[in-house]
């Protein structure tokens, strides 16, 4: 018993995804075999990481992977992109550009994220019906037609006059609700976001650092991947095994295999 | 090496692939080289190594002789010059440039084993570091260095003076000379101020100064394919494309639009271009992305109907506000048949752009971690399958169509700063900031058989003894 539950992350994960098969997951799968007979190895790892995605008490967030944690399981990055940019076009996948400070992305089903969308937009109950209206516009008109990570202020204007005329206060409550920020280097463009993930986001730096200076405190700065896998992580109410992946993934630690199993070494640049 | 000679013999390998053949496995053997070593003169961080090399595609050149330009016809065939691949120059932050001979060594040290290459001659060409340093693209009697001390200046090799000066109004980051101009002959600054300025060796002044950039110019780079293209990266993150004859950048690249590969996939029917069609949510708006060209109507079409202003192609582009790399762009480097473009970002980036359609190809190379405060100095091999680019204190070599890594070599102490790869000889040259030029060379010698004969003969009469019995 002991040792299954020590054979490694992808193992353990697997059988969690199975014992707590998610409503959403199912009904997308089953649309999206259908379409999907042939399908790709960043679309299957989205899936896996998606079932994978930690549960967390304190916030009511959908499932989100990092871009890195795709690099960590697919070996060819290119093809990750690529296939990541068609997925994207095809309206599948959203992908948003956090604000860490570093150059990450964090990619969302698009079903997760209208639900995120609605539950953000339903905590902020706005009494006023004709300015919440926007919310429906920026759906219809913005979410389905608009892929990329940013948009000009303009171009957000023009693509919301589609559903009614657009004041200032429309796009203000699409800011105060989460689902725009604005960028400090350039006023008039707007990045996409995720609502209600700022705790999270505050973790996930966090998180990585704490990771960072676990292992870098340890002798020969490496771990074995099943211990470093049962630690708790102070910081991030994320999972360790979360950021086990990204960090892979963005190359700050590598792996080697040994014959107690895989090692978790610091990557010396 | 033997068996490919012979089929050479036999005709079954042709002249280009028996070349090319034994060039990519010359460069797959690249390592530090322990028979030859560079005596850096310099007091400070190397930022700018170039070896001279003609660019044979030009049909005349220009010889300058002391502000005296004479046009002179080239043969139709290709000579060889002996200055060609030859002479390695370099610009160091204490202000110094120096020229080294790559082929004749200076000294020969350890038994006549280690080739030792001190500098022909150096000189304090600047008050602060010299950023960039190049030849005179057609011969080696001029070359060209830029400071941080904001002056451009033009050397005369052979007798190491100033022949012409350029005060620019901030500190130089980069500089360049189109290599297959032949109409003319001009140097493309980077600096701190926000304008691209073009310096005519001819009259000595300033012909051009380009604006857009809304921050500083850290690279630039003329265009392999047509002599009036420049290509300049800013610290605001973008990548402007400029052709000199017109007013205003005709392309200015966006890192959100992208292509898959090497080729550019089959543009959406023409029907899709109308602005209105993104209206209609049940259509994908691939109007928006379709094309650079495209974005940049529809982004007229808003700023017309916004302040009624009517911008020509240049104007409007100088509004546009598309990022190629998040932070600063500090590396530019074109392929050598001019068709792809590489660009390196503070943001720890690389990135692979098709010139002729101004996107990205999405090519990943893997993790990197780049200097973010200077411009480095990328390398690309001619037949544009490998890519070296400066690392920290590491150099690694990416093949450019997967992003894949090739190799990392470590051999410096300090963050690499700029390499050069030697066609001609295979090999490559790295400066950094602990003040070396080290060479990497083919671990094989181009002549095995005939060497380790001639080794083994010396090693044998070395072994043997005086005794007599």
């Amino acid at each position: 018993m002991a040792e299954s539950s020590h054979s490694g992350g992808k193992k353990r994960s697997r059988s969690e995804s199975e014992e707590e098969p998610d409503v959403d997951a199912t009904s997308i799968q089953s649309i999206r075999l259908e379409n999907d007979l042939t399908f790709s190895d960043t679309s299957m790892a989205l899936q896996m990481m998606r079932a994978q995605f930690p549960k967390l008490d304190k916030v009511v967030v959908q499932p989100f992977i990092l871009r890195s944690q795709l690099y960590s399981s697919v070996k060819d990055r290119t093809q990750v992109d690529r296939d990541l940019e068609s997925l994207k076009k095809e309206a599948v996948v959203r992908v948003f550009k956090l604000n860490t400070g570093t150059d990450d992305n964090a990619i969302m089903f698009m079903d997760d994220y209208l639900i995120q969308m609605d539950n953000a937009v339903k905590r902020l109950d706005v009494k006023d019906r004709e300015l919440s209206e926007v919310f429906g516009w920026f759906k219809q008109y913005v979410i389905k037609s608009k892929t990329d990570v940013t948009i000009s202020h303009p171009e957000l204007c023009s693509l919301l006059s589609n559903g009614g005329d657009v004041t200032e206060k429309h796009v203000t409550l699409l800011i105060n609700a989460g689902l725009l920020t604005r960028q400090l280097i350039d006023q008039n463009l707007y990045w996409f976001a995720i609502p209600n993930i700022g705790s999270i986001l505050k973790g996930l730096s966090q998180g990585r650092k704490e990771l960072i200076s676990l292992i870098n405190r340890t002798k020969y700065k490496e771990m074995v991947l099943a211990n470093l896998e049962k630690k708790k992580l102070r910081l991030s109410p994320l999972d360790i095994r979360f950021h086990i992946r990204d960090l892979i993934g963005s190359g700050l630690l590598k792996t080697v295999q040994s014959p107690i199993g895989i090692l978790i070494r610091l990557s010396r640049d | 090496m033997w068996k490919e000679i012979r089929h050479r013999e036999e005709g079954s390998l042709g002249p280009t692939a028996f070349s090319r053949r034994f060039f990519s496995s010359r460069v797959a053997a690249l390592d530090i080289s322990n028979r030859k070593e560079f005596v850096s003169p310099h007091r400070g961080a190397i930022n700018s190594l170039q070896v001279f090399t003609f660019c044979y595609s030009t049909p005349f050149s220009f010889t300058l002789i002391t502000n005296q330009i004479i046009k002179k016809s080239r043969h139709k065939t290709r000579q060889v010059d002996l200055t060609e691949g030859r002479y390695l120059l370099s610009g160091a932050s204490d202000g110094c440039a120096a020229v080294f001979d790559t082929q004749r060594p200076t000294k020969y040290e350890g038994g006549g084993l280690i080739a030792k290459h001190h500098s022909l001659f150096h000189l304090n060409a600047h008050k602060f570091g010299i950023s960039s340093a190049i030849w005179y693209p057609i011969d080696t009697g001029l070359f060209i260095t830029a400071s941080l001390d904001h002056y451009v200046k033009l050397w005369d090799t052979n007798s190491t003076q100033v022949v012409m000066e350029y005060k620019m109004p901030g500190k130089v980051y980069g500089m360049a000379m189109s290599a297959i101009a032949t109409t003319h002959t001009l140097i493309a600054s980077g600096t701190a101020d926000v304008q691209v300025r073009l310096c005519d060796l001819v009259s000595g002044a300033f012909t051009h100064t380009l604006s857009g950039h809304r921050d500083g110019v850290m690279s630039v780079e003329w265009s392999c394919s047509s002599e009036f293209v420049l290509m300049t990266g800013g610290c605001d993150g973008a990548i402007r494309f400029w052709d000199i004859r017109r007013a205003g950048s005709f392309l200015v690249l966006d890192q959100s639009l992208s292509q898959m590969g090497r080729r550019p996939p089959l543009l959406p029917k023409p029907s899709n271009k109308e602005p209105m069609s993104h209206t209609t949510p049940s259509k994908p708006s691939s109007s928006i992305r379709s094309s650079a060209a495209q974005k940049r109507t529809s982004q007229s079409k808003i700023q017309l109907k916004n302040a009624a202003q009517r911008s020509h192609p240049g104007m409007a582009s100088s509004q546009n506000r598309a990022t190629a790399h998040y932070g600063a762009v500090n590396g530019l480097r074109a392929t050598a048949d001019g068709l792809y473009l590489l660009s390196s970002g503070s943001d720890s980036r690389l990135r692979l752009w098709d010139v002729e359609s101004g996107r990205n190809t999405l090519v990943n190379y893997e993790a990197t971690r780049l200097q973010t405060s200077k411009p480095i100095q990328l390398a690309v091999t001619p037949d544009s399958s490998l890519v070296f680019v400066p690392c920290m204190a590491s150099l690694k070599v990416y093949d450019l169509w997967s992003g894949t890594t090739v190799r990392t070599y470590r051999g410096h102490y300090e963050s690499v700063n700029c390499c050069f790869f030697n066609a001609q000889d295979q090999e490559l040259y790295t400066g950094s900031n602990d003040r070396q030029i080290l060479v990497w060379s083919p671990s094989i010698p181009a002549f095995t058989q005939m060497d380790e004969a001639d080794s083994n003969g010396r090693i044998t009469s070395i072994d043997q003894d005086n005794w007599s019995d």
